[in-house]
């Protein structure tokens, strides 16, 4: 399932957001059961409407778990991560205040915990002697391709990839990027258009012989 | 493709494609696409790149985490707590290797608190700082009172701890029946020959024990200068003396004196009502040592060394031989002699110990803060004030060399042990983290 087509293949008109109401047109949400816009929605989940959170969650379940999906190397925890989000935010409805973008917002949440896992993973690894990874179930018998394109992206500067990502696939604009990664937005700019000339120069090599099982050993050694 | 070979750069383009631009810019970056080869051709590139990232698909979410999270949602109020997670809770936090680095961890620390700590408490006494005299002394005194088969200290109250103590103190043994070296029946004469002494005069100690008593009090006073004099006339009339008086008068703080009074026994009970006339008691504690012991085995070790310069008298005056052998028996006269001498200073200091009570007397004046200005000038304050921070700060810093210089080379040790480790892991740590 595709959860989030990179914004090059769409219309760059069509994933404007509007500047009235902060809108985005996710390719990936489901129609709206509810009219309003995730902000909207949100002030009324503080106020008590399920309902309204049932939109919020239709509209970014597979986003949001897409986010985690590429950063983490296991399903499940990709999984337990996406619904920490979604309780933090549940948890922390009564306190919101529509100043930013909803997703700009839902997405700083999933970063924080995406951080907080990524501290406590490599605690773990290197104080406790915790496997440092878990073999992806999800690669079992990938696609070559697919294997390939992981791999380069995974060759990318760290701050670079996550830019990247962020971009290709929750199609954040570069101010939300910079927000969220507390960057400058000519920062962001220049430093997503190397990730991509460096992924482009990756790609055009000749993709690695290597199988999708040593592909998985190596991002576990990793 | 720079931006001096072309009007527009390479990130406008891309920023173009992403929708970053203004209108304005976009239709410029538009129309310079259309006409140039090589920007076309990075779109191109761009496109390709993106085309192929599309491919990185991802599973569909899965249902029970839809149902998890949905049900949260439904059963939870906006606002209120959801349980968190307990990481304790977790059975696979708990590995066999997590708990035996934590133990190993904790029983590190352990050791390194013992290795710092446990050295000084086994330090020899002679390298740790001398009490204060009058500490030891009020220590000794306490060893003494407590090992020499005292009577035990009365409570504040003045209620004693056992019947005999309750004799001595509320007068029921008459203090003339105390045999004391004053006696006649145990007087010498001014030759230092004994009169009276014997297995008669032992069998009086037994009977009538000798007490040392002592008195310690502290009074609170409203007139400090009256209550002093009030002192000297007590101790006039009970004809007791003081033989230590110290007198403080600080400034803005209440003045008083401590004094060591000594009374004649038979004096005390008055004497000690006489002075607890002068203010109010807060503290008063009475005690008793009983030195009957000591005394007889003084006076039986004085009678034979007696008895023994009496044998070399009469060995002098009846016996004769040569000059070695007179020479000899002087040295041991001599000698006798200085132990008789010695042994009558004390027979007689412990004599004046039973015939004259101590009393501990601490006497403070009733504090009535003045509003007078102080004294001192604003200037000498700020002057003394700097001079004692800088003692502070000085005392400071040499306590922080003095410390390292003491435990430095042990925490060095430590650091290393310890630290190498720790600094290791750190840097595997931040690595994993990168990698993350």
């Amino acid at each position: 399932m595709q959860d989030a087509l990179p914004a090059f293949v769409l219309d760059s008109e069509a994933t404007k957001r509007s500047a009235m109401n902060g809108t985005h047109r996710n390719p990936d949400a489901e129609t709206p059961a509810t009219p309003g816009s995730d902000e909207q929605l949100m002030v009324a989940f503080s106020r008590g409407s399920t309902d309204a959170f049932s939109e919020l969650f239709s509209r970014y379940k597979q986003p949001l778990f897409g986010f985690f999906r590429r950063r983490v190397a296991d399903p499940a925890q990709a999984e337990e991560l996406t619904q920490e989000t979604f309780l933090a935010v549940i948890r922390v409805s009564r306190r919101y205040e529509p100043r930013a973008l909803f997703r700009t917002y839902l997405y700083a949440i999933g970063f924080k915990i995406l951080r907080a896992h990524r501290r406590k993973e490599a605690f773990r690894a290197t104080f406790l002697g915790a496997a440092a990874g878990i073999r992806e179930p999800a690669l079992q018998n990938p696609i070559e391709a697919e294997v390939w394109l992981r791999q380069a992206v995974r060759k990318l500067e760290r701050l670079d990839r996550e830019i990247l990502l962020l971009r290709e696939f929750e199609q954040l604009s570069y101010a939300e990027i910079a927000e969220l990664l507390d960057l400058r937005v000519n920062t962001v700019r220049s430093r997503l258009f190397r990730a991509r000339m460096a992924l482009r120069d990756l790609l055009v090599a000749p993709a690695p012989k290597s199988s999708a099982a040593e592909l998985t050993e190596s991002e576990e050694q990793a | 493709m720079t931006s001096t070979a072309h009007p527009v750069a390479p990130e406008e383009v891309m920023a173009f494609l992403d929708g970053e631009l203004s209108s304005a810019d976009a239709q410029a970056v538009s129309a310079h696409v259309d006409h140039c080869a090589e920007c076309a051709d990075l779109v191109q590139q761009f496109h390709s790149t993106s085309h192929l990232l599309s491919r990185w698909d991802v599973e569909a979410i899965p249902r029970k985490l839809e149902d998890a999270v949905a049900n949260l949602a439904v059963k939870t109020v906006p606002g209120l707590e959801i349980g968190k997670r307990n990481i304790f809770n977790r059975a696979s936090f708990w590995t066999w290797k997590q708990w035996l680095i934590v133990s190993g961890g904790t029983v590190a620390v352990l050791l390194f608190v013992l290795a710092i700590f446990v050295p000084a408490l086994y330090r020899p006494r002679q390298f740790r700082r001398p009490a204060p005299v009058a500490y030891q002394r009020r220590q000794q005194t306490e060893r003494e009172s407590s090992g020499r088969g005292t009577l035990g200290q009365l409570q504040a109250d003045g209620q004693p701890d056992t019947d005999q103590q309750a004799k001595v103190f509320q007068g029921s043994v008459p203090q003339n029946s105390l045999v004391t070296p004053t006696s006649p029946s145990i007087a010498a004469d001014s030759n230092g020959l004994f009169h009276g002494l014997g297995d008669h005069a032992e069998s009086s100690f037994a009977l009538a024990p000798m007490i040392a008593r002592t008195v310690s009090l502290s009074i609170v006073v409203k007139d400090f200068a009256a209550s002093r004099s009030s002192l000297d006339v007590i101790l006039a009339r009970h004809h007791g003396y003081s033989a230590q008086l110290n007198v403080n008068t600080p400034e803005n703080a209440p003045r008083g004196f401590q004094a060591s009074l000594r009374i004649p026994a038979p004096e005390l009970s008055s004497a000690v009502s006489d002075i607890k006339t002068l203010g109010r008691v807060e503290n008063e504690s009475q005690s008793g040592e009983e030195v009957t012991r000591q005394h007889a085995d003084l006076v039986a070790r004085l009678k034979n060394a007696r008895d023994t310069e009496q044998r070399f008298r009469t060995i002098l005056q009846q016996r004769t031989g040569n000059v070695a052998e007179v020479l000899q028996v002087e040295d041991g006269i001599a000698r006798v002699r200085g132990d008789i001498e010695r042994m009558e200073a004390e027979q007689k200091a412990l004599e004046h110990r039973v015939d004259f009570a101590t009393v501990e007397l601490q006497l403070t004046e009733e504090y009535k803060a003045q509003l007078n200005p102080p004294a001192v000038s604003v200037s000498t304050r700020i002057h003394n004030a700097l001079v004692a921070g800088y003692r502070n700060a000085s005392e400071t810093v040499l306590g922080i060399v003095l410390f390292f210089a003491e435990y430095g080379a042990t925490l060095l040790i430590w650091l290393v042990i310890l630290g190498v480790p720790v600094l290791l892991l750190w840097r595997r740590y931040r690595r994993t983290l990168a990698r993350s």
